[in-house]
C-alpha cells in the first residue's frame, strides 16, 4: 500500500498518515481555504511543530503548511545514503560569498517534521550567558529572553521529545533529570570520551532525541547508524513522531507538498492569508495570523519574496534586518586512524560530546565550541577524503579501505553575526516560479580564531588516544540562523520576544531565525524550547484580547 | 579503582575461602554450649533430606537462570575473554547437581556435589572481580553510564547464590537423622532465611539498576523493586525472629515472589517482541532486550526463602 | 595486502533482517542502472569514462562499478545538490562545458583525445584541473577547479561509494533495518559484519567467515 510520498499529498481527504502504523491513518479535521484560519504555520519542523502542538491544543484553528512530503518512516525509509537525499533540501539555492555554504544535507530539510527528519539528535541547552551575550560576555548580541524562563521551557521540550540523557551533565545550571536514561558508547565515543580525560577535561554521553527503552509506540534505537538518513524505526523523536500526531490529535490540520510562496498583505497592515502551490495550483488561505517557521533561508526568502508597493523591501522589514545576520556554525573536524576496529558507523553518530570549550572563558576569541564524536556512513565520508584532503584515484580508494578504523572529532562552534551575511534573493525562479535564495557568507576574524583553537584541541584528543594519519577538515559547516532576529528594539531587530514582528502584528516568526547569536550547540532544542514558548504567549496575548 | 584479573580472582579465592570456613562450625560455636540449640522434640528424621532437596531445587532454578543469562550476555561478550567460559560450564554443572540432589534422599552430603556447588560460588566471586575491572577500564569507572552498559554486577553473584545455597543444601543434607541441621553451629533455617534475604536484596538492585535504565517506561517495572524488598524484610524477620511461628504472610511474599519470576520472564518476553523487528530481529533483540533468563533467579530464591521456613518450623529452636 | 575483507558480500544479507523492502527496491533500481548514456553524447561518454577510470580506478579482477552510468543517470533523473556554486552552470550544462573543456586540453597538451592518453597523462591534466591550471574559452568562464572539485568529484565519487561493491571493499555494514548493531564497544563485531584479514594466514581465516557472514 505504499505510495509515493511525493506524487500527491497524503495529508488530504480527512486524514494523514499514522507514521507508527503502516499503510495506517489518523483522523485530520480540515479547513477551507475560504474560512479565515487563527494560524497559519508555514514550515512543520523544529519550530513548526510545536506551534501546531500548542496552538492547536489551545483551541485555535491551525494550519499547518509544509513544502515537503509526508513520509512514513517505517516504509518509505531505506537503508541508502543517495536515496535518502530525498530528505534535503534540493532545490537550487545559489551559494557564494568569500566562504559559501554547503547547503542541503548539512542543514536543510524538506519533509514534514522539517529538518528533524534527518537532524542527529544532539539535544542541549544553551548556557545561560548567552541569553546575554553582549552585556555578559561583551560579543555578539542580547536575547530578550530570560535564561530562567528558557531552563523551564528546555526542560519541557525534553520531556516533549523524550530525550535520552545522563544522569548528571557535567555543565551548567541544575536541569532536571532527562526521560530517558543514556544511550550506550560507541567506539568512536569512547575514543572522545578517552581523549578528553587525557586532557583533564570533563566529557558527557550526548542527550540525543532517540530513545532508549520503548516509549509509545517508538520502539528503543537499534543503532543501525543512519540517523541522519532518516530513522525508519521511529526511535528517533523528530517532529514527524511527537508534535506533529498531538498537533493532529488536537485538531489541527497539515498540508504536505505544498509549497508557500507568498504572504499576503489586508488593507489595514495586517496579513489576510498565504498563496501556496499544491496539486499543480496556486491557491489561496485565509488567515488571521501567519507563523512562518521555515528556517533561516526559507524564512526570509519568504518575507522578501512577499514584497509589495506597499512593502518593497519585504514584510517585517523595516529595521533593513529580514535575511541579514545570517549565522553558521563551524562544523570542522579532526580524523585519524586507530589500530583497533572503531566501526564508527554503529549508533547514532555523537554519543559522546565535550562542552568544555562554551564554559570555559580563558580563550582569545569570544564564543564557544564543544565537539562530539563521529561515524560517517560511505558517501558522507568519501565527501570527507575528497574535499578535506583533496584525494582522488588509487590513492582515495587505499584510504577508503580503512573505513572500519577511522575515527573522528566534530566541532559545533559559535559563528559571530554580521549583517554582510544575508540571504537575499537571486534573478534566478524555481520550478514554481518563484525566486530563489541567495545565501552570501564569509567568516569573520573571530570565527577563524574559534576554528583554529577547536582543530588544535580536537587534534590534541585524538593525538591522546593514539590515532595515526590525523587529518584535518578545515571547511565545514553546518546549522544556519540569525535572519530575522530576536530583539527589544524594532530598529535592530525583526521581532520581539514573543516572536511577533514590530511590523505587522499578525505576522509571526519562530523557528532557528530569529536567534540574535547561534552559541556553540546544536539549535534545535532551543528552537522548539522558543516554540513552545511562543504558543504559550500567543494563548495569553489572545485572553487577554491583545492578538 | 583499577583491579586486574589476578587480584579479582585471589579476592574471589580469599572470599570463598573465608565461605567454606563459615560451612565448618568455628571452634567456638562448637565449644560454647550455651549457642546451642535447645533440644526439642525429634521432629520426622526425613525433613532435614525434604528441606536439603528444596534447596536443591532453588539452587538449581538459579542456575538455570545464571546459565541461559551468561550464554546469551558473553555471546554478547563475543568471549573475547577465554574465561568466558567458565561460568556457562560451572552453571551446567551446578544445574546437574541441583537436579541430581533433587533425585537424592540420602541424608549425607554428596562429595562431588559439594564440589561443584563450591566451584560455582568461587566462579561468581572470580566472575564480580572481573566485572568490577571491566566496569572500571571503561571511561567514566563506576558511572551511572558504566554500571548500565558494562559487565553487569548482579549476574555473576547470582551464581555465587546459586552454589552457595546448593553448598548449604549439602550441609543441611549432612544432619544426623533426628538432630537438628545446623550451620556453623546457627539454626540452618536462619543460615539460610539470612542468605535469601540478602540474596533478594542484591537481585533487587540488579533489576533496578538496570529497571532504571529503562527509565521504568512500563509501570510493571516497579514490580521487582517493591514486592521482593517486602518479601526481603519478612523472610529477614524470620531469620532473626520466632522460629516456630507459622508466618503465613512470608510465606504469601516468598511465593508471589517466585511467581514473579515468572511473570518477569513473560515481560520480558513482550519486551523482546516489542523492540524493532521484533522475534525475527532475535538475534538483536535477545541480546539488547530486556534479558528473558534473568527474571527467574528471584523464582529460585523464593524457593530458597521457602526452605528456610520450612526448617524453622520444623527445627524450631527457641 | 590486496583485500582486506575477503568474500564479504553486503548483497548476501538482501534477504536478512538488514535489508527491508524498501532498501531492497532502491538497490535493485541501482544494479540495474542503464549503461548507455542518455544525456551523454558519444564522445562525451568516452571522455567521461576515462575520468571516471582515473578519479576511482578500479581492480580488473571483479565487475567494474559502471561510474559514467550513475553520472547519466544523476543528470536524467534530476537529482540536484540543493545548492550551487554561482560561477558553475547547472549539473548538465556543467559537465557537458567540463568535458569538452578537458578534451580540448587534451588535444592542447598532448595533441590526443584525453580518451587516448596514458594514464600518467590522464592524471596529469586532472591534477591541473585540481589546481585552477586549466583555462580557456571552452571553460565559459567556468572555474574548473570549482567544475572538478563540486562536480567531477563528488558525482563520481558518491556514485562508487553508493554502490554495494564498494561497501563489500571497505567492510562497511551496509544496509541495517530493522536489524542494526549490538556490539558497539571497540574491535567488537556482530556476526553479520565483515571479517577484516589482518594479513598473511588470516585471510583465509576471514575468506571462510566472511562467505557465512548473514
Amino acid at each position: 500500500m505504499s505510495s509515493d510520498p511525493f506524487a500527491r499529498p497524503r495529508a488530504a481527504n480527512g486524514r494523514a498518515p499514522d507514521v507508527f502504523k503502516r499503510g495506517g491513518w489518523v483522523p485530520m479535521r480540515e479547513f477551507s481555504d475560504a474560512e479565515a484560519v487563527d494560524f497559519v504555520v508555514v514550515g512543520t519542523g523544529a519550530g513548526g511543530g510545536p506551534l501546531l502542538a500548542g496552538l492547536a491544543e489551545g483551541g485555535f484553528s491551525v494550519v499547518g503548511f509544509d513544502a515537503g512530503p509526508y513520509f512514513r518512516p517505517l516504509e518509505d525509509f531505506a537503508s541508502d545514503e543517495l536515496e535518502q537525499e530525498k530528505l534535503y533540501w534540493t532545490d537550487e539555492r545559489v551559494v557564494d560569498g568569500a566562504n559559501p555554504i554547503t547547503m542541503g544535507g548539512k542543514n536543510s530539510g524538506k519533509a514534514v517534521g522539517g529538518s528533524t527528519v534527518h537532524f542527529a539528535m544532539v539535544s542541549l541547552r544553551f548556557r545561560p550567558e548567552w541569553f546575554k551575550s553582549r552585556s555578559m560576555l561583551g560579543y555578539g548580541a542580547d536575547w530578550p529572553l530570560d535564561w530562567r524562563e528558557m531552563w523551564d521551557y528546555y526542560a519541557r521540550a525534553e520531556q516533549a521529545l523524550s530525550i535520552s540523557g545522563p544522569v548528571s551533565y557535567p555543565w551548567g545550571p541544575k536541569r532536571p533529570r532527562y526521560p530517558y536514561r543514556a544511550h550506550e558508547l560507541n567506539g568512536a565515543a569512547q575514543l572522545l570520551a578517552r581523549g578528553a580525560e587525557a586532557m583533564g577535561i570533563k566529557w558527557t554521553a550526548t542527550p540525543l532525541a532517540t530513545v532508549s527503552a520503548p516509549h509509545g509506540r517508538s520502539p528503543p534505537c537499534v543503532y543501525r547508524g543512519f540517523c541522519r538518513f532518516g530513522c525508519s524505526t521511529n526511535a528517533k523523536q523528530s517532529q514527524l513522531v511527537t508534535f506533529i500526531p498531538r498537533a493532529l490529535r488536537a485538531g489541527a490540520e497539515i498540508r504536505d507538498l505544498a509549497m508557500v510562496g507568498r504572504i499576503e498583505m489586508g488593507r489595514n497592515g495586517r496579513v489576510s492569508g498565504v498563496h501556496y502551490h499544491r496539486e499543480g495550483h496556486w491557491r489561496f488561505q485565509k488567515a488571521r495570523n501567519v507563523i512562518v517557521a521555515g528556517y533561516a533561508i526559507e524564512t526570509p526568502r519568504l518575507l522578501l519574496a512577499s514584497a509589495s508597493d506597499r512593502y518593497p523591501g519585504g514584510l517585517a522589514n523595516s529595521s533593513g534586518l529580514v535575511g541579514r545576520n545570517l549565522m553558521t556554525q563551524s562544523n570542522q573536524a579532526v580524523f585519524g586512524v586507530m589500530q583497533q576496529q572503531v566501526r564508527w558507523n554503529k549508533g547514532p553518530p555523537s554519543l559522546a560530546l565535550t562542552e568544555h570549550w562554551n564554559y570555559d572563558d580563558r580563550k582569545d576569541f569570544a564564543g564557544g565550541y564543544c565537539w562530539m564524536a563521529q561515524g560517517p556512513l560511505p558517501v558522507e565520508w568519501v565527501t570527507v577524503q575528497t574535499g578535506a584532503r583533496g584525494l582522488w584515484g588509487q590513492a582515495l580508494r587505499d584510504e577508503m579501505e580503512k573505513y572500519n578504523h577511522q575515527v573522528g572529532l566534530k566541532m559545533v562552534g559559535e559563528m559571530l553575526p554580521d549583517e554582510r551575511n544575508r540571504v537575499t534573493l537571486a534573478e534566478e525562479k524555481d520550478s514554481h516560479g518563484l525566486r530563489v535564495a541567495r545565501v552570501t557568507y564569509g567568516w569573520g576574524d573571530n570565527d577563524k580564531a574559534l576554528i583554529r583553537h577547536a582543530l588544535g584541541q580536537m587534534q590534541a584528543s585524538l593525538e591522546a588516544v593514539g590515532a595515526t594519519d590525523i587529518f584535518r577538515q578545515e571547511d565545514d559547516t553546518n546549522h544556519l540562523a540569525g535572519t530575522a532576529r530576536m530583539g527589544d528594539d524594532p530598529a535592530m531587530s525583526v521581532v520581539s520576544a514573543d516572536c511577533r514582528s514590530w511590523d505587522i502584528p499578525n505576522l509571526w516568526v519562530c523557528d532557528g531565525s530569529i536567534f540574535p547569536t547561534t552559541g556553540g550547540v546544536n539549535p534545535s532544542l532551543t528552537i522548539t524550547s522558543i516554540a513552545m514558548r511562543t504558543a504559550d504567549r500567543i494563548r495569553t496575548l489572545a485572553a487577554r484580547g491583545e492578538l | 579503582m583499577r583491579l586486574s584479573p589476578t587480584t579479582g580472582l585471589g579476592l574471589g579465592a580469599i572470599l570463598s575461602l573465608a565461605a567454606l570456613a563459615l560451612t565448618r562450625p568455628p571452634p567456638w560455636a562448637r565449644a560454647a554450649s550455651g549457642h546451642l540449640p535447645v533440644r526439642v522434640p525429634t521432629p520426622d528424621p526425613g525433613a532435614a533430606v525434604h528441606a536439603a532437596r528444596r534447596m536443591n531445587r532453588a539452587a538449581g532454578v538459579i542456575a538455570a537462570s545464571v546459565l541461559a543469562d551468561s550464554a546469551v550476555e558473553h555471546y554478547r561478550g563475543s568471549f573475547h575473554n577465554k574465561a568466558m567460559v567458565i561460568p556457562l560450564v560451572t552453571a551446567t554443572l551446578s544445574l546437574a547437581a541441583s537436579l541430581h540432589g533433587n533425585g537424592d534422599r540420602q541424608a549425607a552430603a554428596h562429595r562431588l556435589r559439594d564440589c561443584i556447588y563450591a566451584a560455582a560460588a568461587l566462579t561468581g566471586l572470580a566472575g564480580t572481580g572481573f566485572h568490577l575491572f571491566n566496569i572500571s577500564q571503561k571511561p567514566g569507572g563506576f558511572s551511572w553510564q558504566n554500571l548500565f552498559y558494562s559487565a553487569p554486577l548482579g549476574a555473576p553473584a547470582a551464581l555465587i547464590l546459586s552454589g552457595l545455597m546448593g553448598f548449604l543444601a549439602e550441609r543441611v543434607r549432612d544432619t544426623v537423622p533426628g538432630q537438628p541441621p545446623t550451620i556453623g553451629g546457627l539454626s540452618a533455617g536462619r543460615v539460610v532465611a539470612a542468605v535469601t534475604t540478602l540474596g533478594l536484596l542484591g537481585t533487587v538492585g540488579e533489576a533496578g539498576l538496570l529497571h532504571f535504565r529503562g527509565a521504568y517506561h512500563d509501570p510493571f517495572m516497579y514490580l521487582p523493586v517493591t514486592v521482593p524488598p517486602l518479601t526481603a524484610a519478612s523472610i529477614g524477620h524470620a531469620a532473626l525472629g520466632r522460629t516456630h511461628r507459622r508466618r503465613p504472610l512470608t510465606r504469601l511474599w516468598l511465593r508471589f515472589t517466585a511467581l514473579l519470576g515468572f511473570a518477569g520472564t513473560g515481560f520480558h518476553i513482550v519486551g523482546v517482541a516489542r523492540n524493532m523487528g521484533g522475534w525475527r530481529n532475535w538475534r538483536q533483540n535477545v541480546l539488547n532486550g530486556p534479558p528473558i533468563p534473568a527474571p527467574p533467579s528471584f523464582t529460585g530464591l523464593a524457593l530458597a526463602g521457602l526452605a528456610a521456613l520450612g526448617l524453622m518450623q520444623d527445627h524450631p529452636d527457641d | 595486502m590486496t583485500d582486506r575483507y575477503p568474500a564479504y558480500d553486503v548483497l548476501a544479507k538482501r534477504w536478512t533482517e538488514s535489508w527491508n523492502e524498501a532498501t531492497r527496491k532502491v538497490i535493485d533500481r541501482r544494479l540495474a542502472v542503464p549503461r548507455e548514456p542518455r544525456f551523454f553524447s558519444a564522445s562525451e561518454w568516452r571522455t567521461l569514462g576515462a575520468l571516471c577510470d582515473r578519479i576511482l580506478p578500479q581492480p580488473k579482477d571483479r565487475p567494474p562499478v559502471p561510474l559514467p552510468a550513475y553520472v547519466d543517470q544523476k543528470i536524467t533523473d534530476g537529482r540536484l545538490d540543493g545548492y550551487r556554486y554561482a560561477e558553475i552552470p547547472p549539473q548538465g550544462e556543467a559537465w557537458r562545458r567540463g568535458l569538452a573543456a578537458l578534451e580540448a586540453a587534451s588535444q592542447e597538451a598532448h595533441g590526443a583525445s584525453f580518451h587516448a592518453l596514458s594514464a600518467e597523462r590522464q592524471d596529469g591534466l586532472l591534477h591541473r584541473m585540481q589546481q585552477g591550471d586549466l583555462t580557456g574559452e571552452a571553460w565559459g568562464g567556468m572555474p574548473c577547479d570549482l567544475f572538478f572539485e563540486h562536480r567531477v568529484i563528488p558525482d563520481i565519487t558518491h556514485a562508487y561509494y553508493a554502490h554495494p561493491t564498494a561497501w563489500s571493499e571497505i567492510g562497511f555494514g551496509g544496509p541495517a533495518s530493522p536489524r542494526g548493531y549490538v556490539r558497539m564497544g571497540l574491535d567488537r563485531r556482530d556476526p553479520w559484519e565483515a571479517v577484516e584479514a589482518t594479513c598473511g594466514k588470516e585471510e583465509a581465516r576471514a575468506r571462510r567467515n566472511n562467505s557465512r557472514v548473514v
